[in-house]
């Protein structure tokens, strides 16, 4: 592989960076092409001691998106993390892929509870109409008030314990990494 | 050698390496990978990811050679990870040396 072909693959690979820090790397790779030519190596083989652009890549990217994801906390952004994380690899599905799953599976189902709490209300009243006899309809409007009432405390509950979990689950494919450097 | 091995002790080599005097990336590479092989590209991103958690800041400085270097120095922060890092690794150094003259020991007795 010549000088121009690893520059080029790795530009190509790390297209999803900024420019800034795209070409800060790219920058230190020519510097180690440079220097390596000073002290009398070719290309060839200054090229093949830094190994796969591939691999470099992945490894830049990693870090990258793991910053991205806990400056700027969103859906998108913890989804690459997780994707960048699992190319270090395949072991990785297992331990990462895993319990992200099973969380959203959890979320999922919590959310769909606290749904139900708030609409149960509506869907009795549109099914039996408003009662005639006092006493059932004051026992509806009361356990409509509760099942409201829990939904929007679950409602607020959650919407902290996904936030909770956002955190920590950052936190864990921090952790991951660094395992796969081997600490 | 295994890979395994090398990942962890490489960030522990390339802070030792700026202990006593600034390096600029090539050196860091070429040093290291006179003692052992590595993919020596990964360098690279070890030492923007040291560079991002605080434990270097880094310059440019001409050179006579060829176009300006990028030196990496050592924070007070890196040097404290340096020693850190250093005491882990002679405890698990000396552990595992027992454990396999222990090992070996006991298999010719």
């Amino acid at each position: 592989m010549t000088r121009r072909e690893f520059m080029d693959e790795l530009n190509a690979l790390l297209s999803a960076l900024p420019d800034k820090e795209r070409l800060d790397i790219l920058a230190d790779y020519t510097e180690h092409f440079l220097s390596g030519m000073n002290q009398g190596k070719t290309e060839h083989e200054i090229a093949e001691g830094l190994g796969s652009p591939k691999l470099v890549a992945r490894e830049l990217l990693a870090g990258y998106r793991i910053d991205q994801a806990q400056s700027t906390a969103s859906v998108g952004n913890m989804t690459r993390a997780i994707v960048a994380t699992i190319s270090l690899g395949f072991f990785n599905l297992v331990f990462v892929l895993g319990p992200f799953l099973g969380l959203i599976g959890i979320l999922m189902g919590l959310y769909a509870m606290t749904a139900a709490l708030l609409v149960a209300p509506v869907g009795i009243f549109l099914d039996y109409g408003i009662p005639a006899p006092s006493q059932e309809r004051l026992f509806l409007l009361f356990s409509s008030m509760v099942s409201v009432g829990l939904g929007g405390m679950l409602a607020i509950g959650l919407l902290r314990l996904t936030k909770w979990l956002y955190r920590q689950f950052l936190r864990y494919l921090q952790f991951n990494v660094k395992m796969i450097r081997g600490k | 050698m295994n890979v395994q091995f090398k990942k962890g002790v490489l960030e522990l080599c390339v802070l030792v390496l700026t202990a006593k005097q600034d390096r600029y990336g090539y050196e860091l590479v070429a040093s290291i990978s006179e003692k052992f092989h590595i993919s020596e590209g990964t360098v690279y991103p070890l030492l923007r990811r040291l560079t991002q958690e605080g434990f270097f800041t880094t310059y440019l400085a001409e050179s006579q050679e060829g176009p300006p270097r990028k030196y990496y120095q050592l924070t007070n922060r890196g040097r404290q990870y340096m020693n850190d890092l250093i005491l882990e690794w002679r405890i698990f150094n000396r552990g595992v040396n027992e454990i396999i003259e222990e090992g070996l020991g006991y298999d010719k007795a």
